[in-house]
């Protein structure tokens, strides 16, 4: 691909979405409340178009494109699953969101530790946090790195690309806070959809139509159709990848936190629900885009590059190549703005807050910004370094966020829980999961997180049947929300 | 629509997500098999979603 258009096309992208951040600087963000939750007034729109942009990074259309290429519709149906289990919003939603409200929450873990009575989980929760989603963001900075090294054909660095997304990415969350990271993200969300989506049905346009699309599958590669299908798929890698994701709506705090910020449950309804159709949408412009890849470039060695192969193939005019590229960077550095807000937050709220006593919000707030572009420089450096260990923190990011799950559902459904075992049921399992992952084991065919969600259910059940819940608060916390929910609906 | 009913409904079809591809359907390459089935079992849960988030209040 021409290395002057890539440049336009991301100096486009650059200037209109910086022009849109310094746009967002409205009010005073003097409190952590204003600043990391756009003081709980988020409008229904852009909470839709933000939790799509963060929701959906560069995965999409270079992670599951390459599924579609390996496995076939499997990927399909593990993309929708997933999206089927964003249900949970609507379960958790308003409890989190009444509960945010009547304590003032600022982060996830804050929650759990309030709930369970008990300052050790909310810093092990904020810790165990940082350690999978600090090498996720790094994999996302990589992701950019090699798309530009790759459709430029090298004339573009690595590092370069890294750079730029850094340093979007931090002025993205720097500037105002949420409201920043809100505003981008809508717009970066819309270059993510519009593009990719007609870029693939101009694809689709040239393979023959949907029509003809589909008899090109079915005569010559029907497997590609059906699960196991060739194989990949098999039942058990099916459920090993699907389940965790599936509770990725409540287990990953940039995604989570969001709860703690619409205005009203009717905005979280229109977040909800806008997104569950961004969501099919973008699911469906990732898998045609892999089966494109397939049509057009049989034979990959690494799924991975199917992306970057066809956007540099003669099959796509450059423009339309150069698009979806930005549409790529977009949905990778929206996702890295929010990961560094959200654990900012959790350091400064949760760990620093906990560990010095007598912090006020002004200071938290303080130490909150001065760690943002701390994280990011932690996320810039191990992309750089391109160890190995990231990658596999990165991929166990979703098996190891998934040990929290328990907790979260135990803190709303079941007074009985203890603060031991939300302990017990988030450390060993997070260890045992990064283990696996070191050792690339799965024992029985069953993939880390599923041993992960196992064994935290099991310890956070046995924990709390022989240790003492913190009955008060159990009930003050659930039966206020029960009373509230009939209220506010 | 209650949040039991939808909870179990829901539950009920991604399990079925999970199941019918790998036995029912695990024969049928073609677009109306798997491909068409996810499809339609998310819109369905699409329309559960709104269904049970109707009644939720403008309350701030």
């Amino acid at each position: 691909m021409n290395v002057s258009l890539i440049w336009w096309g991301l100096g486009i992208y650059i200037a209109v979405s910086v022009f849109i951040a310094f746009l967002s600087r409205t009010g005073k963000q003097t409190n952590m409340g204003a600043y990391f939750l756009g003081d709980r007034k988020m409008g229904g729109f852009v909470s839709a178009l933000s939790y799509s942009a963060t929701t959906y990074s560069a995965f999409m259309l270079v992670g599951l494109a390459g599924l579609t290429y390996r496995g076939g519709v499997g990927a399909l149906g593990f993309e929708l699953i997933y999206l089927m289990g964003v249900s949970l919003i609507a379960f958790f939603g308003p409890r989190f969101w009444i509960v945010g409200k009547k304590y003032g929450y600022i982060t996830p873990s804050e929650m759990i530790g309030d709930r369970y009575q008990s300052k050790a989980v909310a810093i092990a929760i904020a810790i165990s946090n940082c350690l999978f989603l600090i090498p996720y963001s790094a994999v996302q900075l990589a992701g950019v790195g090699y798309l530009l090294q790759g459709v430029s054909n090298q004339q573009i660095s690595f590092s370069t690309g890294v750079i730029i997304a850094v340093i979007l990415a931090i002025v993205f969350a720097y500037i105002a806070g949420m409201r920043s990271v809100a505003w981008t993200d809508s717009l970066q969300s819309l270059f993510m959809i519009i593009g990719s989506t007609l870029v693939v049905l101009f694809l689709i346009h040239e393979l023959g139509g949907f029509t003809g699309f589909f008899q090109q599958l079915e005569t010559s590669h029907p497997e590609m159709l059906a699960v196991p299908g060739n194989g990949y798929f098999s039942f058990l890698t099916f459920i090993g990848l699907t389940i965790p994701w599936f509770f990725f709506s409540i287990s990953n705090p940039q995604v989570s936190q969001r709860l703690f910020m619409p205005a009203s449950l009717k905005s979280m309804r229109h977040m909800l629900l806008g997104f569950m159709i961004f969501g099919l949408i973008y699911t469906f412009v990732s898998i045609f885009w892999g089966y494109s890849a397939f049509l057009l470039e049989p034979g990959l060695d690494n799924p991975d590059l199917a992306t970057p192969v066809v956007l540099s193939s003669s099959a796509i005019p450059p423009v339309l190549a150069v698009i979806v590229m930005v549409g790529i960077i977009a949905a990778a550095v929206s996702t890295i703005d929010s990961i560094l807000l959200t654990l900012s937050s959790m350091f400064a709220k949760d760990v620093y807050g906990n560990i010095r006593k007598n912090t006020t919000d002004r200071v938290q707030l303080k130490i909150g910004k001065f760690i943002i572009p701390v994280i990011a420089l932690l996320a810039y450096l191990f992309a750089e370094l391109q160890l190995d260990l990231i990658a596999v923190l990165s991929v166990a990011s979703s098996a190891g966020l998934i040990v929290v799950v328990p907790a979260i559902i135990g803190a709303f459904f079941w007074k009985r829980g203890t603060a031991a075992a939300v302990l017990a049921s988030t450390i060993i399992p997070g260890a045992l999961v990064l283990i696996l992952e070191l050792l690339q084991a799965k024992p029985f065919g069953l993939a880390s997180g599923l041993w992960g969600l196992i064994l935290s259910i099991l310890l956070f059940i046995f924990v709390s049947l022989f240790t003492n819940a913190p009955t008060q608060k159990a009930n003050e916390f659930i039966d206020y929300i029960k009373k509230n929910l009939q209220n506010k609906k | 629509m209650k949040e039991k009913s939808s909870a179990i409904m829901i539950g009920i079809i991604v399990l079925a997500a999970f199941i019918i591809p790998f036995t029912l359907l695990k024969g049928v390459e073609k677009w109306y098999g798997s491909f068409l089935f996810w499809l339609i079992l998310t819109l369905i849960v699409i329309v559960c979603n709104t269904m049970l988030t109707k009644d939720w209040s403008n309350e701030e």
